[in-house]
């Protein structure tokens, strides 16, 4: 793997030395405390410290709302929308958000592929930056180490005057190629950064833990916090839920019809025409959504469906922490499952 | 397009208690307004003209029920009209109006009206279907214009107006808007029925409930959140109520 340095001061060129190769999407500031993912104008705006950003670059390949098709129904026609061919560059993304474009990559191409999905997802390059976990990450506990380079054709990892530069791919050689101001790699004592917030068992291991969930008393407790604001199914960079709704204008002959981000937290998610809901609860939609991260996807794929950003804690405004309910789903299970005796002499009685 | 001249539905909006802000609110619609009259024929506005007529086949409806007389004239409203719109959170669910329903009536008529209570009739502000039956409801204060074109259109097309029912929250993560308690204010979008498009957090302003409540909301937990992010649980009802007194007053832990 080929290294270099690059220098704080040296980025703004990077980022335009990239500019002139494609557009170039990366963190800026948002509001008082946040960051978002944008299109870089200026690159001196750009912010590669930062902690997480609201929504994902999922909103690049799925966005919030988007048209589907415009139609009329003078003719009985309808007209689908075409894709820039643009090559995208996106810059500054962690580990774990990397991970999740990769599960989204999976979810929209088995059984019937999404094209729209895919569409947007062609060209783009992909540039990770390393991170500092704060209390809400827990990546590492689903299996995608801190410098997990998966799915980046360059990764930066943050030293103490800039970034070493570390060339994963051919496409990564290829963006880099001509920007003459990178030195030679500085050798770096890669810190050992530990993370704040775990799960209690490593991620292989729930699976055993979530082949006796469905009944845990977490649901019920946690239901009782939760106002249903479906903020974690749509800050999560694997929900991939939408809903679609036709619209007219007002000449009531042509109209789109467009899509939207969903969630499975929300009151319309499982309702049916009739009126009924096949979850009406909170403690059911919540225990849905978490098999959904950990189990459901995951007993096809083998690996859990969250990457442990956790945006669905950080901004769930009832501060309900999916790594709690984890570990009490894990006490749970040692509760009732691990310490047999009694239940072993129940089952023996009964043979 | 057909050519053949087709026959407008009779449109007639009337006002009940309220500042009349919604029609107003409507008038605005400026460009679109033209494009709606190719639609319907308005025949009853009070606020734009003076023409009656007798029957409607859509009657929108503003402002709460507060006196005997609202009661008898949104009878012979409703008695008059094929389908009947609740618009504005006056309308929809009594909205501030019904504030005063948390005090006792005479203490609010002697506030309002001092020596000459008694000229003037009161009840509890209702919203117009604790009267007669509301067909659909357009919330909002004033009410929500996007909200409104949807619902004309919908009808105008023959087909049934989706209620939105998830939180303004959603909205606020289809914008990517930073949250107003990251901005250190607290919000009501957690548990205030969507459809505005999260206007005010938007704007860096948080949601004071004027679309009402999603259909399920956890009040306890609102209530909790609310308290942990630093009012205090009589502040934290207050602002509940601001909006969803008639509806949500007796529901409250006290
Ligand atoms: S963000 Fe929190 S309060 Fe909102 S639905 Fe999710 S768990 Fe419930
Ligand atoms: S479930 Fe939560 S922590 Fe896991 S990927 Fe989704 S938002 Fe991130
Ligand atoms: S600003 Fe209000 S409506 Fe928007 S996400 Fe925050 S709590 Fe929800
Ligand atoms: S954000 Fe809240 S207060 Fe503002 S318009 Fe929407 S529902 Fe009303």
């Amino acid at each position: 793997m080929k290294k270099y340095q690059l220098n704080n001061k040296q980025l703004p060129s990077f980022i335009d030395h990239l500019k002139k190769q494609g557009t170039v999407f990366a963190p800026h500031k948002k509001g008082d405390t946040s960051y978002s993912f944008e299109k870089v104008e200026n690159p001196n705006s750009v912010v590669l410290d930062y902690n997480r950003t609201l929504n994902s670059v999922k909103k690049y390949f799925l966005p919030p709302r988007e048209h589907l098709l415009s139609f009329s129904k003078t003719d009985n026609s309808f007209r689908k929308g075409s894709f820039k061919n643009e090559k995208k560059i996106f810059l500054g993304v962690h580990s774990y958000d990397m991970k999740a474009v990769l599960k989204l990559d999976y979810n929209f191409s088995q059984g019937n592929p999404e094209e729209n999905y895919l569409q947007r997802r062609k060209d783009s390059s992909f540039i990770g930056v390393s991170f500092i976990p704060d209390e809400f990450h827990f990546s590492q506990s689903v299996g995608i180490p801190l410098h997990d380079t998966e799915g980046f054709d360059i990764y930066l990892e943050q030293n103490s005057d800039g970034y070493t530069v570390k060339i994963i791919t051919e496409k990564g050689e290829k963006l880099i190629d001509g920007f003459d101001r990178v030195s030679k790699a500085k050798d770096i004592s890669s810190n050992h950064v530990q993370f704040q917030n775990k799960l209690k068992y490593n991620y292989n291991r729930l699976p055993e833990v979530f082949e006796q969930s469905w009944n845990a008393a977490v649901w019920e407790e946690v239901s009782k916090k939760c106002v249903g604001c479906g903020t974690c199914n749509l800050v999560c960079p694997t929900c991939y839920c939408f809903d679609v709704e036709d619209n007219l204008d007002l000449s009531l002959q042509t109209g789109t019809r467009d899509r939207s981000w969903d969630g499975c937290m929300l009151n319309g998610f499982a309702a049916v025409a009739g009126g009924e809901n096949f979850r009406e609860t909170l403690a059911e939609r919540q225990r849905h959504r978490v098999h959904r991260k950990f189990k459901y996807i995951s007993d096809i794929t083998g690996e859990p469906w969250c990457v442990g950003c956790g945006r669905c804690t950080a901004y769930c405004t009832a501060g309900i922490s999916i790594v709690e309910i984890v570990n009490q789903l894990c006490d749970e299970y040692e509760q009732n499952y691990l310490n047999r005796p009694a239940v072993v002499g129940l089952n023996a009685e009964r043979l | 397009m057909t050519t053949e001249a087709k026959i407008k539905p009779k449109v007639a909006f009337f006002d009940f208690t309220s500042c009349e802000g919604c029609q107003l609110n409507k008038l605005n619609l400026e460009n679109d307004l033209l494009d709606i009259l190719e639609h319907i024929d308005i025949v009853e506005f009070r606020e734009a003209m003076d023409d009656k007529a007798e029957e409607y086949d859509i009657a929108f409806i503003e402002g709460s029920i507060s006196t005997p007389s609202c009661v008898e004239r949104i009878h012979d409203i409703r008695r008059r009209s094929k389908m009947l719109i609740a618009l504005g959170a006056c309308a929809t669910q009594g909205g501030i109006n019904a504030m005063k329903n948390l005090h006792p009536i005479e203490e609010v008529r002697e506030t309002v009206y001092g020596d000459d209570k008694y000229l003037f009739p009161t009840l509890p502000a209702m919203p117009i279907s604790a009267i007669v039956k509301v067909d659909y409801k357009i919330d909002g204060c004033p009410m929500s214009m996007p909200e409104f074109l949807k619902v004309l259109k919908s009808l105008l097309a023959g087909q049934e107006p989706i209620k939105p029912d998830s939180a303004v929250c959603v909205e606020c993560k289809l914008k990517e808007n930073e949250c107003v308690f990251d901005k250190g204010m607290v919000c009501l979008g957690p548990i205030t029925r969507g459809g505005c498009d999260a206007i005010c957090p938007s704007f860096g302003q948080f949601c004071t409930g004027c679309r009402g409540l999603i259909s399920n909301p956890n009040k306890n937990a609102m209530l909790e959140i609310l308290t942990e992010h630093g009012i205090s649980l009589d502040e934290a009802k207050k602002r509940i109520l601001l909006f969803n007194s008639y509806d949500h007053s007796q529901s409250l832990p006290k």
